[in-house]
């Protein structure tokens, strides 16, 4: 997105020499009726949300109790200032609320730093594979890998629950069949298993939201593609240049606004994953794979401590701005070709 | 994004001709064609286990070692599905469809008026209201459900259908992108509309909107996409199941028969297949919107 100029009001034109643009009564009448329906349901039900949720985070609200004042906040639901917010940082463990919080903090931490690199590590050369077969077939492997895009995150949810089931799934039943031993992995409930320090039901979940993801991020990148000039590569093949060094000096440097930007939109929505989680573990085991999302969506409407719950997800706010901003600083950089 | 201009010199074409002719046997081919049947394969994997799953019995899907095609076919978990008085399938339908379609409905026209809007009208105020439109986009969806569920509770629209609806009425990327192609549009058609007398919503009904329907198109795709398969915001909502809308309905139906997973992977065939097959039509369009606007 850019920032553009308005319409250049002009004195000279060919229309009655009024400055195009320029309203009219009628214009601005019709302005009116479009507009201020738009700001009252904007106040309404976007900048009052905003509003509520950070004086809610000043407050331990829950809707449980009466309360007193405006949207209950007071009385029973007593003003604490920034009290929600030290506690989220208390890292003395005398907290149980914060302790949790820390540790779906840390699980999306861990989650977003896995998606991103795997993700992109995938997608990227999938797209260039998928852009040299042959014409024909390309639509095909492009469904293929879109499908899942296209499926409900809870059905995705459903569906690997069940190719990960310990006794009757598929992953384990691949595992006996190429090992030989019996294997009954429990994929997503035991919290002993870890791979390098990470559980494994966390990976198993990601396994699941790559599947899930990377048809998104695989048309980006074939849309990119096909937006590099034949000629360049051709080129590269008059100088002698393999496939490899093809796609590591012509296409990547080509591609980089696209891959920057796609990794941040993929990390902005790795931050906020909720629904694999809810479906698939519910934070578990041992909250090992308890994100963020999911942390607040329960603290909120599972045990009502929504003072609390509010204060955490403008934690979360902060972090994609942050992201949003260190992407803006990245963008501005340019790149030509 | 930058574009990047095709140079059609004579250069060029010169070069394309003398594109040298390959003699070898091409096993990197070979390899490629390879990597990505099985990748193909792997990423397809998980539906045919579902789909498989619903037509196994009882009994086979309970077997260790699993098969994986089942041994003999069956309907009977459709059956049952369709027959079971607490899964009305209808029902559900008719939830996520009349949620989806006002959504689009109201989705494409607000974000059409207000992206004509923001894209031909001169005003004070314009840049600020957009910008904070913008800003909008990034918040998460988690900083909004607390205050809004409150709101809802308060307009006594819990456990309604409509409380998916009004919640959604003006979407910032939605006005986004019809402001971008809005403004692709000549200044001096709508002039001469407005000579000729045009009132400013004709001239939004029969010049503006006949020139967008493509990305009307595209937009009334994802939206309806998007709020068909949303979930976290149905969950907070719809608390009793004759309201829910399929995904919603869907964990509850597994969580309640978990241990019978062909019952669960025949309700996921039923809930999931009949969309999928309408999307993978409509697919190329959902392409274009998703590359165009480069986000969700």
């Amino acid at each position: 997105m850019s920032t553009e100029t308005l319409p250049r009001p002009r004195a000279t034109g060919p229309h009655r020499g009024r400055p195009r643009g320029a309203l009219d009564a009628p214009q601005r009448r019709f302005r009116r009726v479009v507009l201020a329906p738009a700001v009252l349901y904007l106040a309404l039900l976007t900048l009052l949300p905003l509003v509520w949720v950070v004086a809610m985070s000043l407050f331990n609200y829950s809707p449980r109790r009466e309360g007193a004042g405006i949207g209950g906040l007071g009385g029973d639901n007593p003003f604490v200032g920034l009290q929600n917010f030290q506690q989220l940082f208390d890292f003395s463990g005398q907290s149980q609320l914060a302790e949790t919080f820390q540790t779906s903090v840390k699980v999306t931490l861990i989650f977003a730093f896995i998606v991103l690199p795997l993700n992109l590590l995938i997608t990227l050369p999938l797209a260039v594979m998928i852009e040299s077969v042959a014409q024909r077939l390309r639509p095909l492997l492009r469904t293929v890998f879109f499908m899942p895009v296209l499926t409900s995150a809870v059905a995705v949810a459903v569906i690997w629950q069940y190719v990960l089931n310990p006794q009757y799934g598929l992953a384990n039943a691949v595992i006996t069949k190429l090992t030989g031993a019996t294997t009954v992995i429990s994929w997503l409930n035991d919290p002993s298993l870890t791979v390098l320090g990470i559980p494994v039901a966390l990976i198993a979940v990601t396994v699941a939201y790559l599947w899930m993801d990377i048809g998104y991020n695989l048309i980006i990148f074939i849309a990119a593609l096909q937006g590099i000039p034949k000629s360049l590569t051709e080129a590269a093949v008059l100088d002698g240049a393999n496939a490899y060094q093809r796609f590591r000096y012509v296409t990547l440097p080509l591609l980089k606004p696209t891959i920057m930007l796609t990794a941040v939109l993929t990390m902005i929505s790795s931050f906020q994953a909720f629904d694999l989680f809810q479906v698939m573990t519910l934070g578990g085991p041992d909250n090992q794979s308890r994100v963020l999302s999911l942390d607040i969506y329960e603290n909120a409407f599972r045990f009502q401590a929504m003072g609390w719950a509010a204060a955490e997800s403008l934690v979360l706010l902060g972090i994609v701005l942050l992201i949003t901003l260190i992407q803006s600083r990245m963008l501005r950089s340019k790149w030509t070709y | 994004m930058a574009t990047i201009a095709t140079t059609d010199t004579p250069r060029d074409a010169a070069i394309t001709v003398v594109t040298p002719p390959q003699h070898k046997i091409p096993l990197g081919r070979v390899v490629l064609y390879l990597v990505l049947a099985v990748a193909g394969g792997v990423a397809a994997l998980p539906f045919f286990w579902m789909i498989f799953g619903a037509f196994k019995t009882g009994a086979e899907i309970r077997q260790i070692p699993p098969s994986f095609l089942p041994q003999d076919w069956t309907l009977d978990n459709f059956r049952t599905i369709l027959g079971d008085p607490e899964l009305p399938l209808s029902t559900f339908y008719q939830n996520s469809l009349f949620v989806a379609v006002m959504n689009v409905v109201i989705t494409l026209f607000t974000s059409s008026l207000m992206g004509y809007v923001f894209a031909k009208y001169v005003f004070r105020g314009r840049d600020i209201l957009f910008w904070y439109l913008m800003a909008l986009m990034m918040v998460p969806p988690s900083v909004l459900m607390i205050p809004n569920y409150l709101i809802l509770s308060k307009l006594g629209l819990l456990n309604n259908l409509w409380g998916l609806i009004v919640t959604v009425a003006i979407d910032p990327f939605a006005i986004l992108v019809m402001r971008q192609f809005i403004r692709s549009l000549p200044d001096e058609q709508i002039e001469s509309a407005r000579v000729d007398g045009a009132s400013e919503f004709r001239i939004y009904r029969s010049v503006v909107l006949p020139q967008v329907k493509p990305a009307l198109a595209t937009l009334g795709l994802l939206t309806f996409m998007f709020n068909w398969n949303a979930y976290l915001w149905p969950l907070i909502v719809l608390t009793e199941n004759e309201k829910r809308t399929i995904p919603v309905i869907l964990t509850w139906y597994s969580t309640q028969h978990a241990a019978q997973l062909n019952l669960v992977m025949a309700a996921s065939v039923l809930m999931v297949i009949p969309v999928l097959v309408f999307f993978l039509f409509t697919q190329r369009w959902i392409v274009t919107g998703l590359t165009l606007t480069g986000g969700k």
